[in-house]
């Protein structure tokens, strides 16, 4: 009981912290804030573009616009080219068109001008570029067709204007799923820096030479006394874990109430339980209360980044990707992008994400071990 | 008395750099977030291009019958198609329902009475190219002709060089950690190094220039670290202007610097408390200008453009972006002209807070 109340009072120290890491958690958990809907139609993906008109706003010029906008959101800029360079490189339109002055008369005449245009290079681009393209090849084969535009217009609309039907099969709201695997991906680097954080502040308090030397000739020996730390500092994660999951209700919502968020919560508990025998080794090897937040810093940002907490696992790097299955949190995340593309919850869907659970309980118990071998080493020096 | 300088800042030199965690915040910890950065964001922009997407095409008798369809879908998937689209398996409708479940492929194509009818789990952008072109194809668009588009973007479009500007710009300010040891060590109530150095028949103003410089010197090195790592092994592009490079590393570092020294003199508290507020202004910073996801520095210079202008973190972070993305120096320049203005402020606020400074008992 004494060294549980001891516990609290250092806590109750520094809970500046654990408060600094949870409002980052729930910043970051709330940005994605914005829709949720669930998949019923489909709704195609429309790229961000702008178009500098320096041509008459009639005829086919006109309608080239339409289309554009039809088919593409036109972001709102400041008409001058450093916004609309600033726009492109940060991605706020991923393509830019200059409709050349003299292009409706020209097309007309039986010429279709050169149009520039600016792109990211990425595949919004690349499909702006189909569309505008798509465009251009229609209203050529219908140059020359009529003298008169309007009915030059028409026919082009009428041949764009047919389309395909699509289905969309997925019930699932992805929106949500999208949701809750940011925030509990997210939570991962949260629990980690905090508990390292706060569990190596307790230990080295209790690691303090005079303090030490009074335990170390006490009845209790260094086994049950790290048991009965193990035991106080286990109480802090589970409080923890408690605290996210309820915030993760409140930003989420409907999401977690289904079975995949109790899978997302059971998930985190078990990384929970993890982060902590981590967090209890380390706070056992390392006695120097000035280098704990350097530690902290690189150990939980380090595992973040490399295990996908903060970048998107599809979008890192292969050699990463492999090099992070030593580390903890890959398995902790890879099993919440298991849960986001889960269509039924059954017993051979979850197999991989249990699979995983078992492999973070394997490093716990190492870590326990290991805990072990360094105190009885150094209580034996 | 130009004895005295030297002598002060060569003690000043070497007590920073033997201090473990100071050189571990401002040297060792940005590379190791260089090298993270590296690792998470090296591939994001490959993996935005537009790539090979995979479909499954219901190979029924309508599918056979259909030639335009067919001879579309062929050359679209044919691997010698500089313009290739798509990786199509010819399957039944059992087959494709199949892929479609296990994520093999986005989705999948089937003739109804001459209309094509997709099915796709989801939205998203492979979905709407896969929509969009087979309405092309039922279009019956051969135009072969080449459309004249002609692309005249810069070729510097890498936006995840914005998160090593972050960088440097928090390696700058974090110089202001150096900055507030150098004025504690000379601070009467601050160490009894303080005392000693306050009752020394020296002027006040020499110590601290000179403990200011000898951090200076320190956050310079830490920066050339970093500036050569990044550079060289993992090949971040400052754009071409190497002079300009180093007038803005060196106007970064100044303003980090004059912070420090502004924050260790106002602040009356410990070195601790002082390299937190540090940190927590630096971190706020870079949080503003983009590090934790490029995008906020974009809205904030495009919405609330003011807060950005008063951002030591943001001016060194545009300032290098304008070096790598314009072709021009005007944006540049008044980023420079920020820093210095930001830096004479702090120094001001500094020699005020300094010089009323008397003690009559510490």
């Amino acid at each position: 009981m004494n060294i549980f109340k001891t516990v609290l009072k250092i806590l109750n120290k520094n809970k500046f912290i654990v408060i600094l890491y949870s409002v980052i958690l729930i910043s970051f958990g709330g940005i994605n804030m914005s829709s949720n809907e669930t998949v019923d139609n489909f709704v195609a993906t429309k790229p961000d573009i702008y178009i500098i008109n320096n041509d008459v706003n009639k005829g086919i010029t006109k309608n080239l616009i339409k289309y554009l906008s039809d088919n593409c959101n036109i972001v709102k800029l400041k008409d001058n080219e450093e916004a609309i360079n600033d726009a492109l490189f940060y991605r706020d339109a991923n393509y830019i068109i200059y409709i050349p002055q003299g292009f409706r008369e020209d097309f007309l005449s039986g010429k279709v001008d050169e149009i520039e245009i600016k792109s990211s290079g990425d595949y919004q681009s690349s499909f702006a570029g189909m569309i505008l393209e798509r465009y251009i090849k229609v209203a050529a084969s219908f140059q020359g067709i009529s003298d008169n535009e309007d009915d030059i217009i028409k026919g082009i609309n009428e041949t764009l204007s047919k389309k395909a039907k699509v289905n969309v099969v997925s019930k699932l709201d992805t929106s949500g799923m999208n949701r809750a695997t940011v925030y509990y991906n997210f939570a991962s680097y949260s629990i980690l820096a905090c508990l390292v954080y706060i569990i190596c502040l307790i230990l080295s308090s209790f690691k303090k030479p005079e303090i030490q030397r009074r335990t170390t000739i006490s009845s209790s020996n260094y086994k049950s006394i790290n048991r009965k730390l193990l035991a106080s500092n286990s109480m802090l994660s589970v409080i923890l874990w408690a605290v996210y999951v309820i915030v993760s209700f409140i930003l989420i919502g409907s999401t977690m109430s289904s079975k995949h968020g109790a899978i997302y919560i059971l998930n985190l508990l078990v990384f929970t339980i993890c982060a902590t025998t981590i967090a209890f080794f380390i706070g056992n090897l390392v006695n120097n209360k000035e280098a704990i937040s350097g530690i902290v810093n690189v150990i939980a940002l380090g595992s973040s980044f490399l295990c996908g907490a903060f970048v998107p696992m599809e979008y890192l790097p292969e050699g990463v990707l492999k090099a992070a299955h030593v580390l903890p949190s890959y398995y902790f995340i890879k099993s919440n992008e298991i849960v986001k593309t889960m269509e039924a919850v059954d017993s051979d869907a979850l197999k991989p994400v249990f699979e995983n659970m078992g492999i973070l309980l394997i490093f716990s118990l190492l870590f326990v071990v290991l805990t072990n071998v360094v105190s009885r080493k150094k209580a034996c020096s | 008395m130009i004895d005295m300088f030297i002598h002060n800042f060569k003690y000043a030199f070497k007590t920073l750099f033997r201090n473990k965690p100071l050189i571990f915040w401002t040297y060792a910890f940005p590379l190791i977030m260089a090298t993270l950065f590296n690792l998470a964001f090296s591939d994001i922009e490959n993996k935005e291009k537009l790539d090979i997407i995979n479909i499954a095409i219901v190979d029924n008798e309508e599918f056979q019958q259909n030639i335009v369809f067919n001879k579309a879908y062929e050359s679209l998937s044919d691997e010698k198609n500089e313009d290739r689209l798509f990786e199509t398996k010819y399957v039944t409708r059992k087959e494709a329902k199949k892929l479609l479940n296990d994520g093999e492929i986005d989705g999948y194509l089937e003739l109804k009475d001459g209309k094509p009818v997709i099915t796709v789990v989801n939205n998203g952008i492979n979905q709407t190219v896969i929509k969009y072109v087979a309405e092309e194809v039922a279009q019956a668009i051969f135009n072969q002709e080449e459309v004249k588009i002609k692309d005249i973007s810069s070729s510097n479009l890498s936006y995840t060089m914005i998160e090593f500007y972050t960088l440097i710009a928090m390696t700058c300010l974090y110089g202001g950690i150096l900055g507030t040891y150098a004025i504690n060590m000379n601070l009467a109530n601050m160490s009894s190094k303080g005392k000693r150095v306050s009752v020394a028949p020296v002027p006040k103003i020499k110590v601290i220039l000179s403990s200011v410089c000898a951090s200076y010197l320190v956050q310079i090195i830490g920066l050339m670290l970093l500036f050569a790592y990044t550079g060289f092994v993992i090949k971040v592009d400052y754009g071409s202007n190497l002079l300009m490079i180093i007038v803005l590393a060196l106007v970064g570092s100044l303003a980090g610097l004059t912070l420090g020294v502004a924050v260790s003199s106002v602040f009356k508290t410990s070195q601790d408390s002082k390299t937190g507020i540090i940190i927590a202004i630096t971190m706020l910073g870079c949080f503003l200008s983009g590090m934790m996801g490029i995008t906020l520095k974009y809205y904030i210079d495009k919405s609330v453009p003011i807060i950005n202008k008063l951002n030591p973190a943001s001016m060194i972070t545009d300032g290098y972006y304008s070096l790598y993305y314009y072709e021009t120096l005007d944006r540049f320049k008044m980023n420079i002209v920020s820093l210095l203005v930001f830096s004479v402020i702090m120094i001001t606020i500094s020699v005020v807070s300094i010089k009323r400074q008397k003690y009559e008992t510490v």
